[in-house]
């Protein structure tokens, strides 16, 4: 089974040296001649109407090329629910309203940036200010200002997910206990260290190629020729390397659109590139909500009913935010199995900046109010908190009615290792005041079942290429952009031609010789791209072996296989030829074709959600300053199944990077906006944690199962590990100090006060 | 950012007359590392940069036994770090440098700078306000001495007219029997100081505090002093006692600005814990010192 030769091994990025000599090319090092610069002219009102726009002042300053509002444009609302209309809220420049702070207006091109920011100054808005409202709750009141009109829209409600299974009130009535919390979770940003930026080019043959940091260059060609009205056939989407994207990357945004248009309007290449301010005011952020919980139990620790509901604050359009509260429901039910559950969520316009998906897609979210409950439970009843985990915890084969099968289940298994790891019998309730273990735990999905793109073609597709000395050509539309997904598809045509890594080129992030793919979201390229390769390796090694049988002709034709160079008799494997040999015999006999093989992914008969699920189980230690209520991070140990693993280097970077993201969110980040302005838009004053703060030492756990739906059986490794931070470190502080933080950040100022409140609450 | 014209005079006399010319039409660039900052964010359009940074006049760090320790204003943190003079004479200094921001804005940024800029949570002030460190102010027509506890005016505003230059930081030279402790609150590693205490202690030939001195940042919009702690522990022998006493009056003599990482409530009370924590060690290292 295990008896790969590079499927599971620690194998090195293949863009690792040039990313760490910094060679790599990011769009940011795009430069063309002739090329202008574009800069976008932002709202300084969270909610106003536009009266007039004079850009005459502007087009004269000498060395600008263009000026761009929104009657430069078709008139288009786009986002990615091109398959539920009624979703599509933005507009490349704001029409006739502008909703939120950072707002795009209009947009210049001119021969430096210098001048691009003067003319910027020459063009005149006249505003007609308009009452605003910021938070969800006030949103919902009647009476609020109305951000966006239409039938849909009710009280600024965009979206309103229900679901519901089992019988929720009468289960309620039959539990022993029930216990109902109250959470907020706010505001974070991606904070993606390369700001978003592009250089678009139109030719004279009428095509236009966008060089572009995306997560998603399909969605970029197609919603760019329905914005633009020309043809996706001739745009060609370029991604060089990407600096980051954590879900914010994963949409076709108005800089992109303003660098096309003022393309094809100059003749010229143009570039934007937003700075930092604009990536902190203007971009997506993870949505904040309100979150009730009501959880009904047994006294043995049985989950038996709960009901969730969110409001969530979703910002001026809709961005991603129908998926975030649709999956936050979701998984608020994993990792634990809970019979009886009704979910009811509302995604409410807001004056700022559109909430959108973000690494856990509404997971966070709910993990950390999920966690934090259980936690409460165990405490109520006097259970160990991993217990009362697994005794709830899903199992292979579970069924959420309606929603979701569960394949593959390794919580259990991670469950107990990550007590194992941490001795978490012998700590647990037994450190000194100060100190503190805890734990969190998650399940997520491996690539959504969705398409509110509505592309016609497969979710994902790979085409590859083997040339006679033996190398392979592997072409993908999916999109690396950090977590090391080019590096698995290269590791997975290598396993199935039996060819040495080095021998596999990966061409990607380029629609005109890559498949179209649904890029990199919901932790799907693993699994999806993953797929497609395997199939297109194989359809080569099908032809190999049929080449093979036919030079070996041996009793069992198809009884071969591949593997470190040769093609063997599986039974006997001294019996066989070189590779190579068969390749260019395969060559000849085909007439002078190359190898060519195709593969296609889309998830069938998988529910609603997700072909494959991954589960975890986290622990951390904490030390906890009694005076100033800062939290350092001692250790985390999080045990991870994501079926077989591919890349055991990638999985552990994964677990590592997510957990300080999760950290992050947990204790510092927070995107604080005051009357619809952000108050820290920038790397000083936006708390990122660097590397000293990382816990001092990490251990990385990989329970492996098999997922008869994932490539050689593995699953997601890439956002469900930023689930149970939160929570975790929420536990681990409560069992350190005491006290319970449902209002996110945990910020020391929260704990001290609470700490205050506790010792004032005990000396009574 | 605006456009700016961009002056490199090469000696300090030259740059005193730019100065005297300009005035406030202009303003100094060293190391950039918070100007460029403020420029960028559109707080100030200066018409003429004066870029100072290669003085190599005013890069050097100096000591003697009579005079104590000179830093020349345009030296730049790194070099402070590294000192093996710094090290030997002043150790608190060097440990504060190696904990301030990171080492590519350790590298650009100048002691002087940080001190010009007058960010009120800056970490070189405590540590200057424990050992009663001056300054020298320079203009076209002479040069004045001003002690750090006299430099900060208001929130990022100091004695130095728009004509005039910082050349030099003074610390005279530390008794013996002295431990000196700086340490500093953040959340995240890195980043400037929420509160920062320093604390000296000179102690007697009894062991008593003879000498306290209590410097504060971030808890007032200028660097300050908590004098009337200080005065607590002098003639007294010091203990854990004290020192809470202590912490608690300096937290008191602070009136700190909230902000969006943290209220005034807390720094208020962190300072008072910092305050407490560096005593402490402030103590230990002046007993060692006795010893
Ligand atoms: C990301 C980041 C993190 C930081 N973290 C910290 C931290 O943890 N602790 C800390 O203390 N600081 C921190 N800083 C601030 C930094 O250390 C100082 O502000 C910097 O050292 C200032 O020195 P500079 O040479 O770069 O000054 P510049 O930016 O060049 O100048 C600063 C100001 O001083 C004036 N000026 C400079 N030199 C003179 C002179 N000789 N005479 C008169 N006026 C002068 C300038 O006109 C300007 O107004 C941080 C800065 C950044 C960007």
């Amino acid at each position: 089974m295990s008896n790969y030769s590079v499927i599971g091994k620690p194998i090195q990025r293949i863009d690792g040296y040039e990313k760490v000599t910094g060679a790599a090319k990011f769009t940011t090092d795009i430069r063309l001649s002739g090329m202008l610069w574009g800069k976008m002219l932002r709202s300084p009102h969270p909610h106003a109407k536009i009266l007039n726009i004079d850009t005459s002042k502007a087009k004269k300053l000498p060395g600008v090329k263009a000026v761009i509002t929104s009657a430069d444009t078709l008139h288009i609302k786009y986002s990615n629910w091109r398959r539920y209309p009624h979703l599509m809220d933005e507009t490349p420049l704001a029409e006739d309203k502008v909703r939120y702070i950072g707002e795009p207006v209009a947009a210049v091109a001119a021969i430096d940036e210098d001048i691009a920011e003067e003319a910027l100054g020459l063009i005149e808005v006249d505003y007609e200010v308009l009452p605003a409202v910021f938070d969800p709750l006030e949103a919902i009141k009647d009476g609020a200002p109305q951000i966006h009109e239409g039938p849909t829209v009710k009280n600024n409600i965009s979206e309103a997910r229900h679901f519901e299974f089992g019988d929720v009130d009468e289960a309620f009535k039959k539990c022993d206990r029930v216990r109902e919390d109250t959470f907020y979770l706010h505001p974070v940003s991606h904070a993606f260290l390369e700001p978003t930026n592009s250089v678009a080019s139109w030719d004279l043959n009428g095509r236009l190629t966008i060089w572009t940091s995306t997560q998603t260059p399909y969605f970029i060609q197609t919603l760019l020729a329905m914005v633009l009205g020309i043809k996706e056939g001739n745009i060609r989407v370029i991604k060089p390397h990407v600096g980051g994207g954590f879900g914010g990357k994963m949409e076709l945004f108005s800089d992109q659109y303003c660098a096309a248009r003022l393309s094809m309007l100059t003749g010229k290449p143009v570039k934007i590139e937003l700075d930092r301010e604009e990536v902190f005011i203007a971009t997506r952020r993870r949505h904040p909500m309100y979150y009730t919980l009501k959880t009904g139990y047994m006294k043995d620790g049985t989950l038996v009913a709960k009901e969730a509901k969110v409001y969530t604050d979703g910002g001026a359009y809709n961005a991603m935010g129908p998926t975030s509260l649709y999956l936050s429901g979701f998984f608020q039910i994993f990792p634990y199995t809970i019979p009886n559950y009704r979910y009811d969520g509302f995604h409410i316009y807001t004056n700022k900046n559109p909430s959108s998906a973000m690494r856990g897609f509404g997971g966070p979210q709910a993990e950390f109010t999920c966690d934090s409950q259980i936690d409460m439970i165990a405490d109520d009843l006097g259970m160990d908190p991993a217990e009362i985990r697994l005794k709830n915890g899903m199992k292979p084969g579970h069924v959420i009615p309606g929603l979701a099968k569960v394949g593959s289940c390794g919580f259990e298994e991670c469950v107990k290792k990550a007590m194992e790891s941490t001795k978490w019998k012998e700590k647990k309730g037994k450190l000194p005041m100060g100190r503190g273990i805890g734990m969190g735990c998650y399940g997520f999905m491996s690539g959504g079942v969705f398409n509110w793109i509505d592309s016609p073609y497969a979710y994902s597709a790979a085409y590859i290429r083997m040339n006679v000395d033996c190398t392979v050509d592997v072409y993908i539309g999916s999109a690396e952009i950090g977590q090391g997904s080019d590096t698995v598809a290269a590791q997975i045509a290598a396993e199935v031609l039996g060819v040495p890594m080095e021998d596999v080129k990966v061409i990607r992030g380029d629609t005109d010789s890559c498949p179209p793919d649904l890029g990199a979201w919901g932790s799907r390229q693993t699994l999806m791209t993953g797929n497609a390769v395997k199939m297109a390796a194989e359809e080569i090694k099908k032809q190999l072996i049929e080449v093979t049988a036919s030079l070996m002709v041996p009793n069992v034709v198809y009884d071969f296989d591949i593997k470190d160079g040769r093609v063997f008799i599986k039974d006997r494997p001294e019996r066989g030829i070189e590779l190579a040999e068969v390749v260019k015999t395969a060559v000849r006999a085909r007439e002078g074709q190359a190898l060519f093989g195709r593969g296609i992914y889309t998830p069938h008969g998988k529910g609603m959600v997700s072909p494959a699920y991954s589960f975890g189980a986290q622990v951390a230690e904490v030390e906890v300053d009694l005076e100033t209520g800062k939290v350092n991070m001692i250790q985390v140990t999080t045990a991870h199944d994501c079926g077989q693993v591919i890349n055991k280097l990638g999985v552990e970077g994964q677990l590592e990077g997510a957990f300080v993201m999760g950290q992050g969110y947990a204790l510092s980040e927070n995107l604080i906006t005051d009357e619809g302005k952000v108050l820290n838009p920038s790397l000083i004053d936006y708390k990122l944690m660097r590397a000293p703060d990382i816990p001092d030492n990490f251990t990385s756990l990989m329970v492996e199962t098999h997922e008869p739906e994932g490539p050689f059986g593995a699953k997601e490794a890439g956002e469900g590990l930023t689930n149970p931070n939160a929570g975790c470190i929420a536990n681990t502080i409560f069992d350190a100090v005491g006290v319970r933080i449902k209002d996110m950040p945990i910020t020391p100022e929260k704990i001290l006060k609470a700490l205050d409140e506790k010792k004032k609450k005990e000396g009574k | 950012m605006r456009d700016f014209e961009y002056i490199a005079p090469k000696t300090v006399k030259e740059t005193l007359d730019v100065l005297d010319e300009y005035q406030e039409d202009c303003k100094i660039i060293a190391g950039g590392q918070s100007l460029l900052n403020i420029l960028k964010q559109g707080l100030m359009a200066p018409e003429y940069i004066i870029d100072i940074k290669n003085l190599e006049e005013l890069n050097y760090i100096k000591f003697d036994e009579k005079d104590g320790l000179k830093i020349g204003a345009t030296t730049t943190h790194r070099s402070v770090e590294f000192s093996d003079t710094i090290k030997e004479h002043y150790n608190v200094l060097s440990e504060m440098e190696r904990h301030l921001a990171t080492v590519q804005i350790r590298n650009w940024g100048t002691i002087g700078g940080n001190l010009c800029i007058a960010d009120p949570t800056g970490d070189v002030a405590p540590p200057l306000l424990a050992m009663d460190a001056t300054v020298i102010i320079a203009n076209k027509d002479g040069e004045r001495e001003v002690t750090v506890l006299d430099f900060g005016v208001d929130y990022y505003e100091t004695v130095v007219g728009p004509n005039e230059l910082l050349t030099e930081i003074r610390v005279p030279v530390i008794p013996s029997n002295t431990g000196i402790a700086y340490l500093k609150y953040r959340i995240v590693e890195g980043d400037a100081p929420i509160v920062g205490a320093a604390v000296a202690f000179t102690l007697n030939e009894k062991g008593a505090c003879k000498k306290a001195r209590i410097g504060m940042g971030g808890v007032a919009p200028i660097p300050i002093r908590a004098e009337k702690a200080e005065k607590m522990f002098e003639g007294e022998k010091i203990t854990d006692t004290l020192i809470e006493e202590a912490a608690k009056v300096a937290s008191e003599e602070t009136t700190p600005i909230p902000d969006i990482v943290a209220s005034a409530e807390y720094k208020k009370r962190v300072i008072g814990v910092y305050v407490k924590r560096a005593a402490k060690l402030a103590l230990t290292r002046a007993e060692k010192a006795a010893n």
